[in-house]
This record gives structure tokens, sequence and C-alpha cells, in this order.
């Protein structure tokens, strides 16, 4: 996603796929691949997107990349049938953790920053490639807690990764925020350590607080802390595309539509509405 | 830790307490991991809601809330699924209101479910009898029939 700026675009999700198919600017969205079955046919609402030259990445969120078990065939097999069914110029998942010891979680949860999840995030990141027709980018999360066994900053933990798999970076900087809030550390400083030039996209989402914690919903309003660091963002190095991540209690379509501009006002790029 | 063998003991062990009731593992913020699994009790309500629409709604407000005390130390099996075991358990103890018992009896009819694997399209028709109404499902189609009312 780097020959041509894709601008803003939204995560799509079955129950906006009206509001979507109206976005006239719209260039590019993301579906939750584990949303889109392997064999198709690929949603109606998408065909259409693509159909008029929409780019779609699906976003895979149950791969478990950071696992210390290997990551499951059939899942990578999945994505990679996803990524050729909606000719995606490339995919994403995270750097995180999703089931171990025959559990699911139920949601994304954080690596010790350590040598040996680093070696397990690259490990799985060379099977899922191995597969894959496309490159893939890698998120970092956002996280309530940190493990006792941290060895390296977040930085250097990310950087590793990005450089031994040769992935891209999908940088969510609400995630950014959430963080750098919960932990009292500045955002600013992490955003000046990472590579920036290695983004592919960014995502954007908002949170509420709930007992003095910033929980990163992605059911509120984009807080307006979070423009400000697209800003400063874009100040050192603007992405390609910043994406939308809505995942329920949508608002009325004009509250969804001025969030959208209000991305695009902070990283100077045309509004899609 | 020096390998990935620890990983893979320590990464059980967090997830078994965020999600079985398994002690917090030493040296977490127990403050901070407890705000995680109720964020995860809360995630886990919202997906319920989604395929239990009427069982959510019947509780209004106090939804999030009655499905954590059930799930809480309960590994999810999909929100499918944990919706369906804890409409079965409430059902069982007359605690399940009526929208929501039609919801159980309409999935029933329609579908297979043991409580332990994946539920499976029933192939042949299915009856299933609530207060207020019968559920009849034929050829995949469920209908709902009230004897003396409307619909």
């Amino acid at each position: 996603m780097t020959a041509q700026p894709y601008g803003v675009g939204i995560g799509w999700r079955p129950e906006i796929d009206g509001f979507v198919a109206e976005l006239p600017g719209l260039r590019f969205v993301e579906v939750v691949a584990e949303g889109v079955p392997g064999t198709g046919p690929v949603p109606d609402g998408l065909a259409a997107l693509i159909a008029r030259g929409v780019t779609v990445v699906p976003h895979g969120v149950r791969l478990s990349l950071g696992g210390a078990e290997p990551v499951e065939p059939q899942r990578v097999g999945h994505l990679a049938r996803v990524a050729e069914l909606l000719r995606a110029p490339l995919v994403s998942e995270h750097i995180a953790y999703v089931r171990a010891g025959g559990m699911e979680a139920g949601h994304l949860l954080p690596l010790p920053r350590t040598r040996a999840a680093v070696d397990a995030v690259v490990a799985n990141v060379a099977r899922t490639r191995a597969e894959l027709p496309v490159p893939i980018a890698l998120e970092p999360i956002a996280a309530l807690f940190d493990w006792p066994d941290d060895e390296l900053t977040e930085a250097q933990f990310l950087t590793e990764i990005l450089d031994r798999t040769d992935a891209l970076l999908l940088l969510d900087i609400a995630n950014v925020y959430a963080n750098a809030r919960n932990r009292g550390t500045d955002p600013l400083a992490l955003l000046d350590a990472l590579p920036l030039d290695r983004i592919a996209y960014v995502h954007v989402a908002g949170g509420d607080e709930h007992d003095g914690i910033y929980h990163d919903t992605h059911t509120h309003a984009v807080p307006e802390a979070v423009l400000a660091l697209i800003r400063e963002l874009c100040a050192r190095q603007r992405p390609p595309a910043l994406l939308l991540e809505r995942d329920g209690d949508y608002p009325p379509a004009d509250v969804l539509r001025a969030e959208l501009d209000a991305i695009a006002a902070a990283a100077d790029y045309p509004t899609v509405t | 830790m020096t390998g990935g063998h620890d990983l893979a003991a320590r990464q059980a062990e967090l997830v078994a307490a965020l999600v079985a009731g398994a002690p917090i593992p030493a040296g977490f913020d127990q403050r901070l991991v407890g705000a995680a699994r109720a964020a995860l009790l809360r995630k886990r309500a919202g997906e319920v809601a989604r395929h239990w629409p009427l069982l959510a709604a019947a509780f209004g407000p106090r939804w999030p809330a009655t499905f954590a005390r059930w799930a809480a130390g309960r590994p999810t099996q999909g929100g499918l699924r944990d919706g369906w075991d804890l409409a079965r358990t409430l059902v069982g103890r007359d605690e399940l209101p009526a929208a929501a018992v039609e919801e159980l009896a309409v999935r029933d009819a329609g579908w297979r479910y043991d409580g332990t694997s994946a539920p499976r399209r029933r192939r042949l028709p299915a009856l299933r009898r609530t207060p207020g109404a019968v559920v009849l499902q034929v050829a995949g189609r469920v209908r709902v029939l009230r004897p003396g009312g409307g619909g």
C-alpha cells in the first residue's frame, strides 16, 4: 500500500454495509478475515466495493501469531484463501496471542517483551508468510497489563520483530494512546522510536475510561487526544492510509461521517464522505 | 523465562487466570489483570447478545452482570454456544423471561445441540412447546404458532 496513498478508510462490518457503500470517495476498507468464508462467496457488500475499485484488506484476529505453539495450518490457509478471494494487496494480523493450553482467551492478549516471545512471533510469521500470496502487516495491541518478564522496551520489541520478519507495520494510533495513558509513558517517545517508514496503514478507534483505566473499545467516539496523535504522527511521517475501526454501538450516519472527516483533516487527506 | 517451553506454560497460566478462574500468576498486577478479566466478560456479553438478542434484551441493563455471573470462570465456547448454555440453565431454573424462552425453543427446534459439541442442523421435523406458543420446524423452516393469539 505504498504506491499511491489510499487516504481514509473504514472497517467494513455487516451492520454498516449500507453506510460504507454510500461513501463516494472511499478507496479502501478492511474486513475481519475470520468472518469471510474461505470457499466464498464474498459477501455482497464487499463484492460491490471490489467491483468499484475499493481495496479490501483481510484483517485476521485469531491466528495467535504470538503463541508459543505453532500457528494452526488451517487458519493460515483460510487467511491465504480470503486474500485471494478479495484480491487483497496485503493482509494484517496482531502481535498477540489468543489461546494457550487448549483454551481460548476470546481476545488479543499481550506478550512478554522477551527474546523468547520475539522468537515465537518470528517463527509463526515465517510459517504464515510461506502460505500467503501477499505481504503481511503486523499490529501491536492495546494491553491492559504488562508481563513481569519484560526485558525489552516496546520499541525494541516491535522493531526487532519487524526487522526479523520483514513484515510491514500496522500501527494502531489509538493503541499507542491507550498504552501510554495507562502506563503513564510518553506516546511521542514511542512514535520517535518506531520505524514509521514501515507503516502500511494506521488504525484509529475510540475508547472509554472505566475505573481509571482507558479501554480501547471500538464502540465509543474517537477522542480528540487520538486525533492530536495522528497530527503528531503525520508531522513525522504521514502514513499512506488511516482506517477507522468501529465495532458496535454504531452512531447515526452523520456522526460516523464527521469522525471520518476529522481523521482526514488530522492527516490532511481528502474527505471520503 | 528461558525458552519456548516456558513461554507456552506461562501463556497457558495467564489464559487460565483470565477465563477459567485460575489464580493470577505471580508478578502480574492483580488489579490490572482483574480489569482485563472483567473487560473480557463484557466483550463476551456483547457477543452473546448478538447471537441471542431476546435473551440479552430480556435482562435489559442487568444483562452484562447477569452474563458475567454465569460466565466467570467458564471459558468461552463462542457466543452462540455460551448463550445457548446460559439459556438452558435459566430455563431449567424457571428464570428465563418468556421472549427468551421462545428464542431458545426456535433454536432447539432447528438445531441439535448436545451442550458439548458444535450445534448441527436437524434433518427431521421438530416440535417445541413453550407456555405461549408451539414452535414447529419442517425442512429447516421454523414457524411459531400461538394458539388463540395472533401471529
